[in-house]
């Protein structure tokens, strides 16, 4: 490529980057896009819950996420603003934390899912909030979701619980259900809503 | 051999794939096209298998003429033999089945698998099935491999306890749990012959550990003659008949090339097994040890047994089985079972690994082509052995390979990670979830297992790295088009998900990669490791998890962003271990250099103590994120350059489409002066015409005008001949007056003359005279009856004519 002609100087250069995701954030003030990771015990549906966002489906036997799986959803809200997620679904099982922070580094939203059903859940939760307040973004956006809603007569874990928990933490809570589609959208929408904006001026340079 | 049990319209009913598993509704369509040339490359690789088993069975035959006679009395080719454990506690004796299939058409008897089923059904019993005996001689070379690995696993053991504590662990755990490590350091262990004499006593189904233990003597050329088991015996007297510590395989390169264009689907199971080294692995009745374990600690239920397997794995277990290919045909509730034994079996046979979300797919898989007890041994041979280290509490290894793929995948695509660089997107982000799972889920199953022959064929993960890396060179360029990280992986996910061409995806990733090596990868390894392991045990000290200032993996996942922080640490560094950087600075000043790996080893090995081996990397590490920042700010340079290009392209591109654009129009506005003129011309013409049409209207005017004239001097003319007729016929009626007063006057002459007669002679004269000028106009008249009315001037004239010639006779007559 013949291309020494048109270089541009060093300097100039660090500032027409375009999408450079530190904050999975980065994008004009009217189309956001989003770094998200859901993190919870295996099995509290976290798959599903992606799920019924991106696809509107729920299958009740959804296969185990080895690693992580990705999706990514767009939402219009009412002024005008788009918001683009794009979605890291991550492995419930405990070993699998290790690989965690490569996916929730550099995230602009968590989510950390419980199952209402299940107090260890709960358990595991807390410890992910305490994680991310340790070593995630500074400015993460965290909420905590008790998925399972549907199944209130094997509730385990009393909504005020999750209430209380997050209140303290400064989280955003949300009882959902995959299966039913119960709060699903509001989920994201809330925290669509939650997200900081970004100034008007967009540059950022070393 | 759940698969076998599959009936073809299951399959059919809802868009599952030839092994039963679900397709993805995009994908039913191109599976369809793909299918029929599955078909037919299964063929061709049947008949391929089939003329390389028989040669390789004919020259090994002509090795040890004893086994030829053995095999003679067989009498069949091919052989399998079922054996159930609680019936006969030796192995394999030849009449115990009797169940041959032929050659290697393998058409499967369904009656006999139903039977089998049926059998294990009833009484729980587990199948121990030997593989056909053609593909023994594959089973014996892969058999050299997994002893040669158990002796250097040993050494390693012993060499690097420190650095693989979840393998010290194991060590020291309950004694029951230690079967395997005592298979592996009664060889290392014991230089005497001694051990055999265990042999015979059986009572705890543990022989057969020592028995492969004298497996492993006999190789290093120790014990030569003992005979531990009928089964076995081919291995034995390959090993027994003096064979040289590395056995010499005239046909492995064929075979090589014949698994890299993939084993037939009736032979798979039992060449897995020969490749894993199911064989020389399996220690006879553990497996149903490890089951009795279990069923006992069941019985109570909620204690916590020391022995048996710790409550989160079983939970984690029970949770995952029905998350493992769910709606599979074959995984009904005995297949779940089958599943449940051999991960709950895995998890006591090695309590320091346990269970790890992958593995149940994994075992599902091996569950569908082998019977249980193979599976299981396959499944150790391939946890235990070539994922080494992979699965395990903290998953070193896959940490480091995933470290070790990064920087393979930055010397092979160094454009595409640019891209990615740019986008943000992490290598690990995508290949973490391939490495884990084997690709498993992650492309079509065809390919998945034509991935998994070359794999276990070749006993390492170099296949995982190849394959991974052909994904990249096939979607690599249209990776690279993306705009945003979230496209990039949708991407990537869907067209790796659509790779239903296999057998390009196997040869791009044998042929194209043949620079990534076992032990390339191993020196590789052995870079990334120090830097994962200290972050485990800064990690597994503290209690807490990642700390980013002095993580080094973190932060060789997170450099990019924090580009101050790295130089910050880099002085500092750098101030503190002066003699080391300076030392080591001569060593690999050459990036290229530190990334071959070629001088680190010996680098490393010189380091007196762990610590420093780790400032020492970390110093090299901020080096290498030093070079990476500036690549990466020279592929932002490159990036804005082709832009500015590609507007460049546009501009030129568009003056092109200008300048044709006004060409055209000056054409056009030729055409419209012509186009005029020609107007103007017709217009003359137009104006002439009606010139032209107004003369001609005049002339009519005038001749109509003539006409007019005409008609009036006609008319004229008739009221004058009008005229003329009616003076003509008053005339006449003169006439006729004048000639009745004639006729009457002649009368009254007559009279007088007969009266005057003699007298007058003269005045006859006279009278005669008169008479003849009276008769002549008598004449005339009846002359003018006869002639009508006729308009001719003459006629017109005579009327005067007579009138004079009447007055005359008027005259006369008054005279």
């Amino acid at each position: 490529m013949g291309c020494s002609a048109s270089l541009p100087d060093r300097s100039s250069s660090g500032r027409l980057v375009g999408p450079n995701s530190e904050n999975g954030g980065a994008s004009d003030a009217k189309n956001l896009r989003v770094k998200l990771v859901l993190l919870g015990d295996s099995g509290v549906g976290k798959s599903c819950i992606v799920l019924r966002f991106v696809r509107g489906q729920f299958d009740p036997t959804s296969k185990v996420t080895v690693g992580a799986s990705f999706l990514s959803q767009t939402i219009a809200l009412q002024d005008s603003t788009t918001v683009k997620f794009e979605i890291w679904d991550t492995a419930g099982q405990e070993r699998y934390a290790a690989l965690a922070p490569l996916y929730y580094r550099g995230a602009a939203v968590a989510v950390i899912v419980y199952d209402i059903t299940s107090p260890d859940s709960f358990n595991k939760a807390q410890y992910w909030v305490k994680e991310l307040q340790k070593h995630g973004s500074p400015d993460i956006v965290l909420a905590l979701v008790g998925n399972k809603a549907d199944l209130h007569e094997k509730r385990e874990v009393p909504v005020q619980d999750g209430i209380e928990y997050a209140e303290k933490n400064g989280m955003f809570f949300i009882e959902t259900s995959a299966k039913t589609a119960d709060n699903i959208n509001q989920l994201f929408e809330e925290i669509a809503k939650r997200l900081p904006r970004p100034a008007v001026s967009s540059t950022q340079n070393p | 051999m759940l698969l076998s049990l599959l009936s073809k319209r299951s399959l059919e009913a809802d868009s599952r794939d030839a092994y039963g598993f679900a397709l993805r509704p995009q994908h039913v369509q191109t599976y369809r096209e793909y299918s029929h040339i599955y078909k037919e490359e299964e063929e061709e690789r049947s008949n391929k298998w089939k003329n390389f088993l028989e040669h390789v069975e004919k020259s090994s035959e002509l090795c040890s003429p004893e086994k030829a006679h053995k095999e003679e009395l067989q009498a069949e080719a091919t052989e399998q033999k079922a054996e159930t454990v609680p019936e006969s506690g030796e192995e394999g004796n030849d009449t115990s089945s009797g169940k041959s299939v032929s050659g290697c058409s393998s058409e499967r008897d369904p009656e006999k698998e139903l039977q089998h089923s049926k059998e294990t059904e009833k009484s729980k019993v587990q199948t121990w099935t030997l593989i056909r005996s053609s593909l023994s001689s594959i089973e014996n070379m892969m058999s050299f491999r997994v002893r040669k690995g158990k002796i250097m696993k040993d050494k390693q053991i012993i060499v690097d306890k420190d650095h693989l504590p979840s393998e010290a662990a194991s060590l020291g755990g309950a004694s029951e749990d230690d079967v395997e490590e005592d298979v592996c350091f009664s060889d290392a262990l014991n230089d005497s012959p001694d051990a055999f004499t265990a042999e015979n006593s059986a009572s705890d189904g543990f022989s057969d550990v020592v028995k492969v233990a004298g497996e492993v003597e006999a190789m290093g050329g120790g014990v030569p003659n003992s005979v531990q088991g009928i089964g076995t015996e081919e291995a034995e007297e390959a090993v027994a008949n003096g064979a040289p510590p590395e056995p010499f395989f005239p046909w492995k390169l064929e075979l090589e090339s014949l698994v890299h264009g993939g084993v037939p689907t009736d032979l798979r199971g039992e060449v897995w097994q020969a490749f894993v080294g199911v064989k020389a692995r399996r220690v006879e009745r553990y497996y149903y040890e490890l089951l009795a374990q279990e069923t006992n600690t069941t019985e109570s239920v909620d204690k916590d047994n020391s022995s048996g397997v710790p409550r989160k794995w079983r939970r984690q277990i029970e949770k995952d089985i029905p998350r493992t290919f769910p709606g599979h045909p074959a995984l009904n509730e005995e297949g779940r079972n089958s599943l449940r034994r051999l991960l709950l079996a895995y998890a006591r046979h090695n309590p320091s690994l346990g269970y790890c979300q992958a593995m149940n797919f994994f075992a599902g898989l091996l569950l569908l082509l082998m019977p249980e007890e193979n599976a299981f041994w396959t499944f150790v041979g391939i946890i235990d052995d070539y994922f080494d280290g992979y699965y395990t509490e903290e998953m070193i290894e896959s940490q480091v390979d995933q470290l070790v793929f990064e920087e393979l995948v930055r010397e092979n695509f160094p454009k595409l990670v640019n891209h990615l660089d740019y986008l943000g997107v992490q290598v690990a982000w995508f290949t973490g979830p391939w490495f884990l799972s084997i690709f498993v889920n992650m492309i079509p199953w065809e390919s998945v297992i034509r991935v998994w022959d070359v794999l276990l064929f070749e006993g390492n993960r170099v296949m995982l790295f190849r394959t991974a890396l052909a994904l990249l060179e096939l979607y690599g360029p249209a990776l690279v088009t993306t705009k945003d990280a979230g496209d990039a992986i949708t991407l990537l996910q869907s067209l790796a998900g659509s790779t239903f061409d296999s057998s390009q995806l196997v040869l791009t990733a044998c042929m194209g990669f043949l620079a990534i090596t076992e032990t390339r990868l191993q020196e590789l390894r052995d870079k990334h490791r120090p830097a994962v392991l200290a972050v485990v045990e800064e990690r597994s000290k503290t209690g807490q998890v990642w700390k980013d200032s002095k993580g080094l993996a973190s932060k060789l996942y997170s450099f990019k962003h924090d580009p101050i922080v790295t130089e910050e640490k880099n002085t500092t560094e750098e101030g503190t271990t002066d003699g080391y950087v300076s030392h080591l600075k001569s060593g690999s000043r050459n990036l290229d250099e530190l990334l071959s790996g070629t001088s680190v080893d010996s680098e490393v090995d010189s380091l007196p103590e762990l610590q420093d081996q780790v400032i020492w990397l970390k110093v090299e590490l901020c080096r290498v994120l030093e070079e990476k920042r500036s690549a990466v700010l020279r592929a932002e340079e490159l990036e804005t350059a082709l832009m500015e290009i590609v507007k460049l392209d546009n501009r030129r591109e568009l003056s092109a489409r200008v300048e044709q654009l006004e060409k055209e129009v000056a054409e056009l506005q030729q055409a419209l002066a012509d186009k005029t003129e020609q107007e103007a011309a017709m217009l003359k013409v137009l104006m002439w015409m009606e010139q032209e049409q107004k003369v001609t209207e005049d002339a009519r005017i005038n001749a109509e005008q003539e006409v007019a004239a005409q008609k009036n001097a006609v008319h004229v003319l008739q009221e004058k001949y009008d005229k003329a007729m009616s003076s003509l016929t008053e005339m006449e009626k003169r006439v006729k007056v004048a000639e009745s007063m004639l006729e009457a006057t002649l009368q009254y002459e007559s009279g007088q003359a007969k009266a005057l007669k003699s007298p007058r002679a003269a005045t006859t004269q006279g009278n005669t005279k008169k008479l003849g000028i009276l008769s002549f106009g008598l004449g005339w008249r009846d002359r003018n009856k006869g002639a009508s009315d006729l308009k001719s001037p003459s006629e017109q004239r005579e009327p005067s004519s007579p009138k004079d010639k009447t007055g005359e006779e008027e005259k006369g007559n008054a005279k």
